[in-house]
């Protein structure tokens, strides 16, 4: 549902940071990126969702049978691209002063018309899918807080269900739970699965603990040097590691 | 080096001595004016109290000559800031432009754009409103555009990410992170405008201002104590009408 061809992306400075990127995700799965800080892994899910621009290459998402060229989408259909995809983002990226409803309601945003978003008059099937989607995630009490009084776990399981609000057919996820503590970690990645099963979302999360990949994920790909070095198995064997994270002259 | 070190203040002390010599500021004409200067402000004791009822009108003409001007600037100023905001401008040209109309309106003084309005449309409050809202939008514009550009790009991200427009990303992820910000400067450039328009009201442009300059005029020194007693009043209800709200705006900050 997902195919990355030949991506490759130069920084401003002129650095080839993805060379030659790769990989396709199937219907229902969750694939984690792992790989060393600073290979672009960040970057790689940006160009997904065009919040970057790559240089080279082609993806290509296909949602019920219609395929959408992500790479060649001037600027209105990389709205419709982004309305598919939905975005989890490590710091949550929520907007602080606003109540937490409101923020799974901007979940919403790509489907209603530009003259109701900005009275923010939301219709009453919408909100009410919002409610459930916070219901869905455990948080159904805190609808009505500022979302900037929240925990850092309450908030990233807000920033989900925006994404469930938006009801995308595939989530990316950038180090979901790297702000959180280990069992806190575990709820939320739990609930990223279920999402993703249940509603049947593709995913494709980067993370840093390869027990996490293990766990959650159903397939892994590591990113190294501008290419992906691993496309297998969610358990990794300890050469598979070294592949991934070892030193080159070991 | 040591040349440097004594550029600065040998060229400050010369450009000073200049500059008395020049406008032959002198503290001994200054000593000789006391005299005159007790013998004015003798003559504007005691206030015209008769006069203090009717001259209310003209002091809240002067307010909602603040206010409006105000609220006018605020209207014009947040399509500027936004335009010139690095982080939100459509294109670079755009930028420019904006940013040439902020420096354009804060360059010239709105003593001058009151002068310009009140030779185009007469005197009263109107071309003073106008002055103000022009004029404001110079530092406005300047201070809402900052506020835009210091905002977390995460949440305008997460806004745009989700397949939403750019004013969409605007409204619901820029505008509530800049809103204290906005709402301080507003209140500080009401504050100022209030003050400003009794300047302007000296140029023709209505309120306590003008009857400030009538009552000159006229050798009414009575009543120009009442004037200056009455705008003494003013200014501490406007600064203590905006201290209220902005300690309410920020209070609600702390609680919620
Ligand atoms: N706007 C930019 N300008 C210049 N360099 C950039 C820019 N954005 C990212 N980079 C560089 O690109 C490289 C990859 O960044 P990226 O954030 O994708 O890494 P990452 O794999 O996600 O790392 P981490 O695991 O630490 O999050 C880094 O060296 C970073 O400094
Ligand atoms: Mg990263």
């Amino acid at each position: 549902m997902l195919t990355v061809d030949h991506l490759s992306k130069r920084l401003p400075g002129g650095k080839l940071l993805l060379r030659d990127i790769n990989f396709s995700v199937g219907e229902g799965e969750f694939v984690a990126i792992l790989g060393l800080s600073g290979t672009g892994k960040t970057i790689l899910l940006r160009c997904i969702n065009r919040l970057t621009t790559p240089d080279g290459g082609e993806i290509v998402l296909t949602d019920n049978g219609t395929p959408l060229n992500i790479t060649q989408s001037n600027a209105s259909e990389i709205k419709e691209v982004r309305r598919r995809i939905g975005m989890i983002f490590q710091s949550f990226n929520l907007v602080k002063r606003r109540s937490v409803i409101e923020n799974v309601l901007i979940g919403k945003l790509g489907r209603i018309s530009m003259v109701r978003s900005l009275m923010r008059r939301f219709e009453d099937d919408d909100i009410e899918m919002a409610h459930r989607a916070l219901n869905r995630v455990g948080i159904s009490d805190l609808a009505d807080r500022r979302a900037g009084t929240l925990s850092g776990g309450e908030q990233q399981r807000v920033a989900i269900a925006r994404s469930i609000v938006q009801d995308p057919c595939l989530l990316l996820a950038d180090e979901p739970v790297a702000n959180l503590d280990p069992t806190t970690a575990e709820v939320v990645m739990e609930h990223l699965r279920s999402i993703s099963v249940d509603n049947g979302i593709s995913a494709l999360a980067v993370l840093h603990q390869p027990e996490l990949a293990r766990k959650y994920a159903t397939r892994v790909l590591g990113v190294r040097d501008g290419v992906i070095v691993y496309d297998g198995d969610a358990g990794l064997s300890d050469d598979d590691f070294e592949t991934i994270y070892g030193s080159n002259d070991a | 080096m040591l040349k440097n070190r004594y550029a600065v203040p040998v060229l400050f002390l010369l450009f000073f001595i200049w500059s008395v010599i020049r406008t032959g500021f002198s503290i001994r004409d200054l000593i000789a004016g006391v005299p005159n200067l007790s013998n004015f402000i003798g003559c504007m004791f005691p206030p015209a109290w008769d006069t203090f009822v009717p001259l209310i009108s003209p002091a809240i003409e002067t307010i909602q000559m603040a206010f409006l001007g105000t609220v006018f600037a605020v209207a014009l100023s947040m399509p500027v800031a936004l335009l010139a905001a690095n982080n939100i401008t459509p294109s670079k040209p755009v930028k420019v432009f904006a940013r040439s109309i902020i420096a354009f309106t804060r360059t010239v003084p709105d003593i001058v754009f009151a002068l310009i309005f009140v030779s185009a449309v007469g005197l009263g409050p109107v071309p003073g409103i106008l002055a103000l809202a022009i004029h404001s939008v110079g530092m406005l514009g300047k201070l809402y555009a900052e506020a835009i550009e210091e905002v977390d790009p995460g949440p305008v991200e997460a806004v745009e990410a989700v397949g939403a427009g750019k004013l969409q990303a605007v409204h619901y992820a820029v505008i509530p992170q800049v809103t204290p910000s906005f709402v301080a400067s507003t209140l500080y450039r009401f504050d100022i405008n209030v003050r400003s328009s009794i300047v302007l009201g000296l140029v023709g442009a209505g309120g306590i201002g003008f009857e400030l300059i009538m009552a000159m005029r006229l050798f009414r020194y009575h009543e120009m104590l009442t004037i200056l007693i009455i705008i003494f009043i003013v200014v501490m209800l406007s600064e203590w009408a905006s201290n209220s709200i902005r300690a309410h705006v920020i209070g609600e900050e702390v609680l919620k």
